[in-house]
């Protein structure tokens, strides 16, 4: 009990802490900025080890942080083969193709109204496609190993980059095009050097969706057949084997590894938009 | 007056009602024959003649009994020993208070075509395990046999098969894992005939282990209520199957009738009940010490990483005869 107790001060004192520090006039401080979200984190941790001790939850049921954090240390090794598995060869592969595809298809979409009327829509409709509906099927087709997780990934990733570049397309304005034209520019050079870096915001808005995404489908894939390694095998048979901690500690890693992706995404695009104005600073 | 008889009369018919004990059943898998025995007692009105309620809770491929009972969802459940064990050495004291499955019907079955004829030709060839703590007996025969589980030339690639045939059909796996009571009936159906194929039974290999056994956690047994109730549970139960055993077109029905997903066919589950019946033939419900000792020696017999079911004796009550011996007498 004096466990709970002990986690509830913290988190209290926390708390005050974190409000004391946003209320300062120091509250713009980047030192700040980035203690309050990291205090934040850590009540919610406390709270958590306090809760699962205090009132003897078994380990079955909730592991605390710390068993989490033991088992993580302890088998690193399994940890990094699921790694290379679901996040190397299931996403990034699926993630990469998906998007370069999506891009081709936009530009082919943008040349042409008919392609309009028609690709978007059963772009949509395959977008609409549940994965648990077709995660089995490509599985069926691709195989058991990473191949069938990246096809089920460009899947997921393919309609919402698909909509924001053919969007971000048509942002030039008339005037901008027309300026081309005066200077002789074609359609490629239009393209390259008008067209494509005006949509970049748009382009790595659906970038930046897609990453979670593609984690999400890769891990999830591996639940309808995989081999003996992967995230999602792991995380699915964890469960049943009540090996629990290692399951928290694979949700751990995909967190991790899903916040490091978008970061690297948002990152390069802040270098390729430099000249958007939501980019600027000041 | 005749309103105070009538609310009189309610009330002792619920007083009545409350009077039988509540008893949460959790399954291992989703409604189907393989658990006629207690939908047929239910049905049959055996629990109710024992003053039980029970509630019979389905599984399904993500449903983990063993998390289940840990976490007060149920009272009683039903798994197979190995993962049963290994929830023991986890911290989730399982006790065995009954086994109405006297043998197992998990089989590999291989396509002939791929070549292999007797367990010494898995080398080099995919095999479909299913996981979720299942897979027990298989590292255990690998580890009897020698094979590394890692792929290549010298051992078998091991992949993770869902709850179906596809692998053996679309030819991913040269070999499946299937119960007797339904997954083989699946191959079959698909149209592939019995001599096409080779099916190896984990027991007959002598690495069976116990499956669908009765399990309670430890600390309620030191309750004589419970113990009591579980003693009523136990014999209704078992009056079940023996009920199902004799009149499977009946039992059948009944499983089907209880399935709320409406996803079973009358045909497969008499096909299913039909083969049950041979599984549980032979036990009147009471756990063989021997049985147990060659679950555990097997399971001891393959400790590794992969199967890390137990890795010591299991310490304290495993089982007990206390249930049985008295619901039988």
């Amino acid at each position: 009990m004096s466990a709970l107790l002990a986690a509830i001060a913290f988190w209290l004192a926390a708390w005050a802490l974190n409000a004391a520090l946003a209320r300062s006039r120091w509250r713009k401080a980047r030192v700040v900025r980035i203690a309050v979200p990291v205090i934040f984190g850590l009540a919610v941790l406390v709270l958590w080890q306090g809760l699962v001790r205090g009132l003897n939850v078994s380990p079955v049921i909730l592991p605390a942080p710390t068993d989490i954090a033991q088992t993580f240390a302890g088998s690193t090794h399994v940890l990094w083969e699921d790694f290379v598995q679901t996040v190397l060869k299931g996403a990034l592969t699926g993630y990469v193709i998906g998007s370069l595809a999506a891009v081709a298809t936009a530009i082919v979409i943008d040349r042409s109204a008919f392609l309009t009327a028609g690709l978007l829509p059963i772009g949509n409709f395959v977008a609409a496609l549940p994965i648990v509906g077709i995660a089995p099927i490509l599985v069926s087709w691709f195989g058991f190993d990473w191949q069938s997780k990246a096809a089920v990934v460009v899947v997921m990733v393919f309609f919402p980059v698909l909509v924001n570049v053919v969007q971000g397309l048509k942002e030039t304005e008339p005037m901008q095009r027309d300026l081309m034209r005066t200077y002789a520019a074609g359609y490629g050079q239009t393209l390259l050097k008008l067209r494509l870096p005006a949509a970049m915001p748009f382009v790595f808005n659906g970038l930046k969706i897609a990453t979670t995404l593609a984690l999400i489908g890769a891990i999830v894939a591996e639940y309808f057949g995989s081999p003996v390694k992967g995230m999602g095998f792991r995380i699915s048979t964890g469960v049943g084997r009540l090996a629990i901690d290692l399951v928290w500690a694979e949700i751990a890693v995909a967190a991790l590894v899903g916040t490091a992706f978008y970061g690297i995404v948002a990152m390069i695009e802040k270098f390729v938009t430099f000249w958007h104005p939501s980019q600027r600073v000041g | 007056m005749k309103k105070f008889v009538l609310s009189a009369g309610l009330a002792l018919a619920a007083g009545a009602a409350q009077a039988a004990d509540d008893v949460t059943l959790q399954l291992k898998w989703v409604t189907q024959a393989q658990f006629a025995g207690y939908y047929v007692a239910a049905d049959k009105g055996f629990y109710e003649e024992e003053d039980l309620n029970v509630t019979i809770k389905p599984g399904g491929p993500d449903i983990a009994p063993e998390q289940v009972i840990a976490g007060g969802g149920a009272d009683v459940i039903v798994t197979w020993m190995a993962a049963g064990l290994a929830a023991r050495e986890r911290g989730v004291p399982l006790v065995n208070i009954a086994q109405p499955f006297k043998s197992g019907g998990l089989q590999l079955t291989c396509l002939k075509e791929s070549g292999i004829s007797a367990p010494e030709d898995f080398k080099g060839h995919t095999l479909g395990v299913w996981f979720f703590g299942n897979e027990y007996p298989f590292y255990a025969w690998m580890a009897k046999l020698g094979l590394p589980t890692e792929g290549g030339e010298d051992g078998v690639e091991v992949l993770k098969q869902a709850f179906n045939v596809d692998p053996l059909l679309q030819k991913q796996a040269d070999c499946i894992s299937v119960m007797t009571y339904n997954e083989y009936g699946q191959v079959l159906d698909a149209g592939i005939s019995e001599d096409e194929l080779v099916t190896f039974n984990y027991l007959e290999q002598g690495v069976g282990m116990m499956e669908d056994g009765l399990y309670v956690m430890e600390e309620n047994l030191s309750d004589d209520a419970f113990k009591e109730k579980m003693v009523r549970f136990v014999r209704a139960s078992m009056k079940g199957w023996k009920y199902a055993e004799e009149n499977p077109e009946e039992a059948a029905q009944i499983v089907v009738d209880n399935d709320e997903t409406g996803a079973q066919t009358i045909e497969h589950q008499e096909y299913m009940m039909s083969e049950v019946a041979k599984l549980t033939a032979g036990s009147n419900g009471a756990l063989d010490p021997a049985d147990y000792e060659q679950t555990v020696a097997t399971l001891l017999s393959a400790v590794s990483e992969d199967n890390p079911a137990i890795t010591k004796e299991p310490e304290g009550m495993a089982f007990t005869l206390e249930i049985t011996d008295e619901a039988l007498k």
